[in-house]
């Protein structure tokens, strides 16, 4: 990549960095016309790039051994992933845990920056939504795929049934159940509802007639009227409310699956505030790493500017220091808690055999990050690149210590034991992470990435004149 | 032979930037149409206010979603736990009020942005795939970059060549919206 | 913008003077009531220092949380919160009771160890390091350097962005929030801990901290909102204050409602899941007995009746229901201040276990007379309007 960019060429005071003027949220002299032209472009006419071509093939690649671990484990069992007791929950916690939180980012895009009236979100705020669904498809993958036998997946939910049994809702585990998909529907719905105008866009500017019947159909009808403009946003303006809290709910129903327990150092008030601040983390390391390389690729520098990555820079820094907080307080508790457990677990986890995880956690979710004091490395592209990619190593890290190093060594000595990833454990993480960027390929080629509608409201032109009577 | 003019379903005005349409609309509601509508690219609000659309049901409609959401989900836990299928779980209570919070949360939210989207979709009318409007010729511009008000056949003061008229003093491009 | 005089309006003499009447004459009393209710008073004396202590701390976390953030709601606000930021060093000598109930009261019980016995000695030992006089008095006068500091050089730069304008003052002011709300988060945390916590020292929830967080910013807010509306019938706010100022606070003060909610249900279900013979004991005493209709006073009052009220947008930009809101919210705090101090007043004493409740909220409102006095004679001090804050542009729009 380029460490060249556009805006860090020529010498701007510190003081100013952060100026409207000096880094608009949407570079100067575009138009309706123009906004809408460039961005239904990728979808609809311009020649798909060879690059798309090679990258969604890797992506498909390693989306294909995804479903090839997957039928392995269901023909084989379980028993090829590495769980065993002590440890009997390993990659597919840590896995879900990791893909939630990285969809955080998308609602609190879409739904808290909105409220917030932060309009700098409108260029990002349609990818971080779709980031968002395929990262729950992708967690989704393990709990189901966890039972053993995913066919019987829907004896989670309530239903009337001839063996007259009932789910137990007092149970962390049920609450998940609904968490989660109540956070997938919400998301997918929120996304839907943020397309439709974007659909009788592509619809109205497609030229082959395939592209004017899906996308028509896609549209529903939508012709703009001010009547349906006015329940839309009000609709809009809704979900968000409902969204905001909703996604903080989903990571904290996550951290009652540790908490509810009382397996030392996972039972800790601090858990609920601590998780969603970590979610919210590890989802803007991923906008990020998304948002760079895309924005270079299909020379979206005038939609995604310097500025939104230095306001998701900053976002990073702060929920990264609520994380650092979290372990702070985890630290210190385990010591004044006097209880001998707890205090043997911190010392475990910071000298025992999964030590060097956890300094590597803390060095890369807690040390390497506070390079974005500066103002400096936060103008800086290829910093904010790899510092996001520590961040998303950091946090898989992070679930990957809490989750072990509490199990492996419990009350009883003589049943202590280690635990690492098996084969399969590692081609279906990296299967889903194949899945994800290959639907994310697929969203960036057919679909709008961009809210074209919205960038048009962020226009100076929208703006309405008073009358001149 | 002479040609009767086929009816149609309104007449349309062509505009290019929102403070015009703003204006039009604010004209057309002074010289008394009611029945029209304004079709844009993006919303704009003060749009709605000028067409004399104020009322919006949607928001009652959520808030009865979130509540049919959050007593139908607490109840359903209620029910299966104390009456239905009663288990001793660890001790706790059959009525574990504390545990069934999350889980009705959600319910309450769930029901509630159910009702917001189909809401929103059944109050618009949608999805309906074709529609008169759709007919005039520029009206693929409408998601783009103009700006379109329609006064409709069916308002009281509608007569074809009065309004053509105010609508072409308005400024705008005008052109019949044919019924089909 | 500038014909209009930005001098606080001379009505907070009036307020002043009276507040500092009924501080006093409150004080006295609680001295007086020592006599009948012996160390009780000492918690009830805590209550008061603890809420408007966490008064000022939300002030300071508001606005430099605001100045990282900026937005136009801040702008009415500033000074508000700047005059109730210059008060710890009026908390710092308010901080000496407490003190006395340390060396001299049973306020804490780890501060005199040799009186305990058995199992619980053991744990006292273990946390001997931390909970002892000397390192929570050193500890104490550590907050109170860096919430001083902090707010010195804050108001200092302040004073001179009124004075001069310059733009690169608004920068000095973020560089110094960012480290000062990690500063803040800190302190607040580690003083939760001491202050409150260790009340019953055997207990502990890691969260505490950030549930102070919280409860702080929310006393501040709701507070700040109601003097903001009764300022507001004078000049120069009443030109300056529009609906839209009261909706965007009105917001903010649902906002930290139900992050309250959040935080202690989450606090709640976590122990009454475990049901752990070290945490439970915490919530038995406080939902058992008559605290369990305080308890549930917290639930409908402090967080479903403000909630469900301020969904309305027309109440949040109407002044005079917003200030009803406002101060039910002010008046739970008090509520849920007294509800995780007083409960730890454990003496067999029936006199001073009720006739305490009653002086808790006599401490309050001594405590909060000679606060009040003291905040309200900064703001006279200073105009009442930022001159120079940036995010006036948006405001005046």
């Amino acid at each position: 990549m380029s460490t060249k960019d556009i805006e860090t060429q020529e010498y701007i005071p510190d003081h100013l960095l952060d100026e409207p003027t000096i880094t608009p949220v949407i570079r100067p002299g575009h138009t309706f016309g123009t906004v809408t032209d460039k961005i239904s472009a990728i979808a609809l006419t311009r020649k798909t790039p060879r690059g798309w071509y090679i990258g969604f093939a890797i992506a498909f690649a390693l989306a294909m051994m995804l479903f090839y671990s997957l039928a392995q484990l269901v023909l084989v069992g379980t028993g090829i992933w590495g769980l065993n007791v002590p440890v009997a929950w390993g990659f597919a916690i840590i896995n879900l845990v990791w893909w939630i939180g990285i969809g955080h980012a998308g609602t609190l895009i879409s739904a808290i920056l909105l409220l917030l009236r932060q309009n700098w979100r409108t260029s990002i705020n349609r990818f971080a939504e779709a980031m968002t669904l395929f990262a729950v498809a992708c967690a989704g993958i393990f709990p189901v795929f966890h039972t053993g036998r995913p066919w019987l997946a829907y004896w989670l939910f309530p239903y009337p049934n001839t063996m007259k049994m009932w789910p137990n809702f007092r149970s962390p585990l049920m609450w998940d159940v609904f968490a989660i998909s109540t956070y997938a529907s919400v998301s997918a719905l929120f996304w839907f509802i943020g397309l439709i105008p974007d659909f009788a866009t592509l619809r109205d500017r497609a030229r082959s007639r395939s592209g004017q019947v899906i996308y028509g159909m896609l549209a529903m009808g939508w012709r703009g009227s001010a009547r349906h403009w006015h329940r839309y946003e009000t609709a809009y303006l809704l979900l968000a409310g409902l969204a905001t809290p909703l996604v903080l709910s989903v990571h904290t129903v996550i951290s009652f699956d540790f908490t509810i327990g009382i397996t030392p150092g996972w039972h800790a008030t601090i858990f609920p505030p601590y998780f969603v601040a970590g979610a919210i983390y590890a989802g803007f390391a991923m906008v990020l790493i998304l948002a760079i390389p895309i924005r270079k690729f299909y020379g979206l520098e005038d939609f995604i500017t310097m500025r939104h990555l230095r306001n998701m820079a900053k976002i990073m820094l702060a929920t990264g220091l609520i994380v650092g907080y979290g372990y702070m307080m985890e630290a210190f508790f385990g010591w004044y808690s006097a209880n001998q457990y707890e205090g043997f677990m911190i010392r475990n986890r910071m000298t025992g055999p999964y030590a060097p995880f956890y300094w590597a956690l803390i060095f890369c979710n807690i040390i390497a990050p506070q390079i974005l004091w500066s103002r400096r490395m936060r103008n800086s592209v290829p910093v904010l690149f790899i510092t996001a990619l520590i961040v998303s190593v950091g946090m898989w890290l992070e679930r990957f210590v809490i989750v072990v190093t509490s199990l492996h060594r419990d009350y009883l000595p003589s049943s202590w034991g280690m635990y690492r990833g098996s084969f399969w454990d590692w081609s279906t993480f990296i299967g889903t992470i194949g899945l994800f960027v290959a639907l994310l390929f697929l969203f960036l080629r057919f679909l709008p990435m961009i809210s074209i509608f919205e960038m048009r409201t962020i226009l100076p032109q929208a703006e309405v004149k008073e009358a001149k009577e | 032979m002479k040609e009767e003019p086929s009816p149609i379903y309104g007449l349309m005005a062509e505009f290019d930037n929102p403070t015009e349409i703003v204006a039009a609309a604010h004209r057309a509601y002074e010289e008394g149409y009611r029945n029209m509508d304004a079709f844009t690219p993006f919303p704009i609000e003060e749009l709605s206010e000028a067409i004399g659309f104020h009322h919006n049901r949607l928001p009652l409609i959520v808030l009865i979603g979130g509540i049919v959401g959050c007593l139908g989900g607490y109840l359903l836990q209620y029910w299966v736990a104390v009456i239905e299928y009663p288990l001793n779980i660890g001790g706790r209570p059959f009525h574990s009020w504390p545990a069934f919070i999350p889980i009705t949360f959600e319910t309450t939210v769930l029901v509630a942005a159910l009702s917001a989207v189909f809401g929103m979709l059944a109050l618009n009318g949608l999805p309906r795939p074709h529609h008169p409007v759709f007919n005039v010729p520029n009206f693929k511009l409408a998601s783009r970059d103009h700006f379109f008000l329609c006064i409709e056949s069916k308002d009281p003061k509608f007569d074809r060549k009065q309004t053509r008229q105010f609508l072409e003093g308005l400024g705008g491009k005008v052109s019949d919206v044919e019924l089909s | 913008m500038s014909e209009i005089s930005y001098a606080a309006p001379a009505e907070i003499d009036h307020y002043r003077q009276r507040a500092l009447v009924i501080g006093v004459v409150a004080l006295v009393l609680c001295a007086a009531s020592a006599a009948i209710i012996k160390d009780r008073i000492f918690f009830s004396y805590l209550v008061g220092f603890v809420f408007w202590t966490g008064v000022a701390l939300g002030s300071l976390a508001i606005a430099m949380l605001h100045q990282l953030s900026g937005g136009n709601w801040g702008v009415v606000i500033r000074r508000l919160l700047e005059s109730a930021t210059k008060t710890f060093p009026l908390l710092a000598i308010l901080f000496l009771p407490v003190v006395a109930g340390l060396l001299f009261g049973d306020l804490y019980e780890w501060a005199h160890i040799e009186k305990v016995t058995g199992k619980e000695r053991e744990i006292l030992e273990h946390k001997k390091f931390y909970l002892n006089t000397l390192f929570f008095l050193g500890r104490a006068a550590f907050y109170f350097i860096v919430w001083i500091s902090l707010t010195y050089l804050f108001n200092k730069w302040s004073r001179e962005q009124d004075e001069t304008g310059d733009r690169r003052l608004q920068r000095k002011l973020q560089i110094l929030s960012g480290p000062g709300i990690v500063l803040y988060g800190l302190t607040v945390t580690f003083s939760s801990i001491d202050w409150v916590m260790s009340l019953d020292p055997e207990w502990f929830s890691t969260i505490f901290g950030v549930l102070f967080m919280g409860g702080q910013g929310l006393s501040a807010l709701a507070l700040i909102i109601a003097l903001l509306v009764l300022l507001s019938k004078h000049e120069p706010l009443a030109s300056k204050v529009k609906p839209a100022h009261l909706h965007d606070l009105g917001k903010l003060m649902l906002a930290f409602v139900m992050l309250w909610a959040y935080f202690n249900f989450s606090q709640f279900l976590i122990i009454w899941a475990g049901n752990l013979p070290e945490e439970i004991p915490w919530y038995i005493r406080r939902l058992q007995g008559s605290w369990k209709w305080v308890g549930l006073m917290l639930v409908v009052f402090h967080f479903a009746l403000p909630f469900f009220l301020l969904l309305s947008r027309d109440l949040k930009r109407n002044a005079r229901r917003l200030i009803t809101v406002a101060l039910l919210v002010v008046f739970m705090r008090f509520i849920d201040v007294i509800w995780l101090i007083a409960p730890e007043f454990q003496e067999k004493d029936f006199t001073a276990r009720k006739l305490g409740i009653v002086m808790d909220f006599v401490a309050l409102i001594g405590v909060g007379g000679i606060w009040m006095w003291f905040f309200l004679s900064r703001l006279k001090e200073r105009p009442i309007l930022p001159l120079h804050d940036p995010n006036w542009e948006d405001a005046e729009s």
